[in-house]
């Protein structure tokens, strides 16, 4: 490849393989990379040719990539059940507001939009608010700041 | 894929689930050795197909891992390409089953009219 910027290219194509790939082709392909540009073909095409095959090279399962790949599959499970148990802790006041108008036999939505939009005095929920270990006026802060 | 021939034999076509351009390089394998540009210049002409060279590699590691193909010593950086004896084999149960499909669809569209 004379000209200095396909070669890069070409080579910044080639990183992208899994080291196995790239020492038992790596060379030939530089050089078939070359052959082609020389016969008129784009640089641009052939790099992107070898990254659609470095991207199928990494995601075609070896029988050597079958541990790595059930330890990507326990990694990604622990960090949703992480992401999931975050996002189940966080709203406590607001699930705790909603629970008495429920017994009241009110649905869930109607509920949370009562909650959120009464503009009058705020109505402290006694047994539920003491058990969180929080006061009264946390709840009524919370249900006037959000918009109707 | 398991087929039952017209003669009774149960023959395996490998090929296919390996794609077009695995099949492509076994047929320009089929009369001799030739390395990645070589295939490429070889398919271009033969089938009208241009192979991108990350295809082609793809391809190729795939026919050695199934061992269809073999490379062989390289020849200054590059290596040449053989087809092997069960390449060989799979090849020609792969282009049975072609020509039957192929003379199947024909009588279709005779008998059809179209």
């Amino acid at each position: 490849m004379d000209d200095p910027r396909a070669t890069r290219l070409v080579e910044r194509a080639l990183r992208c393989y899994p080291r196995r790939w790239r020492r038992r082709h790596g060379d030939e392909a530089a050089e078939l990379a070359a052959l082609l540009i020389r016969d008129g073909a784009s640089a641009g095409s052939i790099a992107l040719s070898y990254l659609a095959g470095a991207a199928r090279e990494w995601l075609t399962p070896r029988p050597g990539q079958r541990l790595s790949a059930a330890a990507c599959a326990l990694l990604i499970a622990v960090c949703s059940l992480s992401v999931s148990a975050v996002l189940l802790a966080s709203p406590a006041p607001a699930r705790a507001a909603l629970t008495p108008t429920q017994a009241k036999g009110t649905s869930t939505s109607q509920a949370r939009g009562r909650a959120r939009c009464r503009p009058g005095s705020p109505q402290p929920v006694p047994g539920l608010i003491r058990a969180m270990g929080q006061p009264p006026a946390m709840i009524w802060e919370a249900g006037r700041d959000r918009s109707c | 894929m398991r087929m039952s021939g017209r003669d009774g034999r149960t023959e395996q076509d490998v090929l296919r689930r390996v794609g077009e351009a695995s099949v492509l390089i076994l047929i320009s394998l089929a009369d001799g050795p030739k390395h990645g540009y070589a295939l490429i210049q070889d398919i271009k002409e033969l089938a009208e197909v241009e192979l991108g060279p990350g295809t082609l590699y793809g391809a190729l590691d795939r026919l050695e891992r199934l061992e269809l193909i073999e490379s062989l010593p390289a020849d200054d950086r590059r290596h040449p390409y053989r087809i092997t004896a069960p390449g060989a084999a799979a090849l020609r149960a792969h282009l049975d089953s072609l020509e039957r499909v192929s003379a199947a669809a024909r009588l279709r569209l005779r008998l059809g009219g179209v």
